[in-house]
């Protein structure tokens, strides 16, 4: 590693160790909560009973119609000042935002996906005996996970892209660590190096998410084209 | 719980309604330029892409590929707060429309490959075959027909395009979000901001999405240029 700069390495791991790590950590629980919120609205959707179906095509729109950041500022903002005992801290406020978006698209998803499922299936399962809930868990679901498997993969990829947005709030997340890193090198030594190496640094932040999102969406390419 | 009954308190918008409004209009302007200039980018390198016009295809993709796989947020960062480095400053007002512009172009690229090459091969034969040069083909066959097939994911696009222009909260143009936060930072009206910061995106939302379906009807193909 002779070739790179003496800052390099310190700055590399600090992104690598604090900044990925961060990332990682809020769409690890932001896919989570998406997926368990939004498989169930998307399943409790097909239901044919107007006020439950109104309620949830309520809460998909506005998630999915707000930008992700304003919906950051209501999580982060507009919760505490409504109730004190909703303020969460950065990092839990950025995953629930993303939570809320990532549901709204999950749950229509499925909803497509379960609605893809022939009754016959329906029919079947409840020839055999299971109800409402045990037909859905182990019979249409699983048949439906398939046709979810490549918007989920999609899910994903913007999941870590969007997870950039709680940097605005300062959650230690990859491009905060780079933004920390950028100020810090520009401080006079010996803190710093009393130099701006903004686009190395911000140039590898790109490149990380580079790595990280074209596997996915090539994944999520060849899965569509398998399953057509 | 009782806190949770806070009545709005209207004359927060008399008062601040010209603020926001000015906010509102930037955001506007910022995502009209915007999606103008990704509709022609989207047009240009998506019949480049779609008939595989030699070098003009490959670096398409090369952009197409690296904008979509790297967060908007981040380019923003690079244009903003990474090329003053090398000596190249841009005004906020700039940045905003060029990020979201090489955003939405990137994807529109995309959407209108998918609707260019949805174009039945036949029907470009049949336009050669009527004595229709290469262009002449695109402009009176692929273009009317995949311009129609890609209309609704890229009026998509367009909704992400102004959802978008609330990022550049990050570099203070002061667009509806960035108003909306200094507004709130000032009068400390957190419930009566938020509301109507997210009421108003919603309205611009929901009425693009709204516009899909009127144009998806009216704009349907005939059953047999399907």
């Amino acid at each position: 590693m002779s070739f790179l700069p003496d800052w390099a390495e310190p700055v590399l791991d600090y992104m690598l160790r604090v900044g990925l790590k961060g990332t990682l950590q809020i769409a690890a629980l932001s896919l989570a909560g998406s997926l368990v919120i939004g498989i169930t609205l998307g399943t409790l959707l097909t239901i044919k009973f107007m006020p439950s179906r109104a309620l949830i095509r309520l809460y998909i729109e506005v998630w999915r119609g707000l930008p992700i950041l304003v919906t950051l500022f209501l999580v982060f903002f507009l919760l505490p000042s409504v109730n004190p005992r909703l303020e969460f801290d950065a990092l839990i406020s950025a995953s629930i935002a993303l939570t809320l978006w990532g549901s709204a698209q999950v749950a229509e998803a499925t909803r497509g996906a379960v609605q893809s499922i022939p009754k016959e299936q329906h029919e079947a399962a409840s020839a055999l005996g299971f109800g409402w809930i045990g037909r859905h868990t182990f019979v249409i679901l699983p048949q439906a996970l398939r046709r979810l498997l490549p918007p989920l993969v999609g899910l994903l990829v913007n999941i870590i892209q969007n997870s950039t947005i709680a940097q605005v709030i300062g959650a230690p997340e990859l491009l905060e660590s780079a933004e920390r890193q950028v100020e810090r090198l520009a401080a006079p030594p010996p803190i710093g190096i009393g130099e701006v190496e903004a686009i190395p640094i911000y140039a590898t932040v790109m490149v990380i998410f580079f790595c990280i999102s074209f596997p996915l969406t090539r994944l999520a390419a060849y899965l569509e084209k398998r399953l057509t | 719980m009782t806190s949770l009954a806070v009545a709005f308190d209207w004359s927060f918008i008399t008062e601040n309604g010209d603020e926001l409004l000015a906010g509102l209009r930037r955001t506007l302007e910022v995502s009209a330029i915007a999606i103008a200039g990704a509709f022609v980018i989207g047009l240009v390198l998506g019949a480049a892409r779609a008939h595989r016009v030699p070098v003009i295809s490959q670096l398409a993709a090369i952009y197409v590929e690296i904008i979509r796989n790297t967060p908007i947020l981040v380019q923003i960062f690079f244009l903003f707060f990474a090329l003053p480095q090398i000596g190249i400053v841009l005004e906020p007002f700039t940045v905003a429309w060029l990020a979201v512009t090489i955003w939405g172009g990137a994807f529109n690229t995309e959407n209108f490959r998918a609707g260019f090459e949805a174009v039945p091969f036949r029907f470009r034969e049949a336009g050669s075959a009527l004595g229709f040069g290469r262009l002449a083909t695109f402009l009176n066959v692929t273009l009317p027909i995949g311009g129609r097939i890609a209309l609704p994911s890229s009026i998509n696009t367009y909704i992400s395009v102004v959802k978008n222009t609330s990022l550049m909260y990050v570099i203070s143009y002061p667009e509806l979000t960035t108003t909306a936060l200094n507004i709130n930072a000032l009068t400390l009206q957190t419930v009566e901001t938020f509301t109507t910061l997210a009421v108003t995106y919603l309205v611009i939302v929901w009425s693009m999405s709204a516009s899909i379906r009127v144009v998806e009807r009216r704009l349907a193909l005939p059953e047999d240029a399907r």
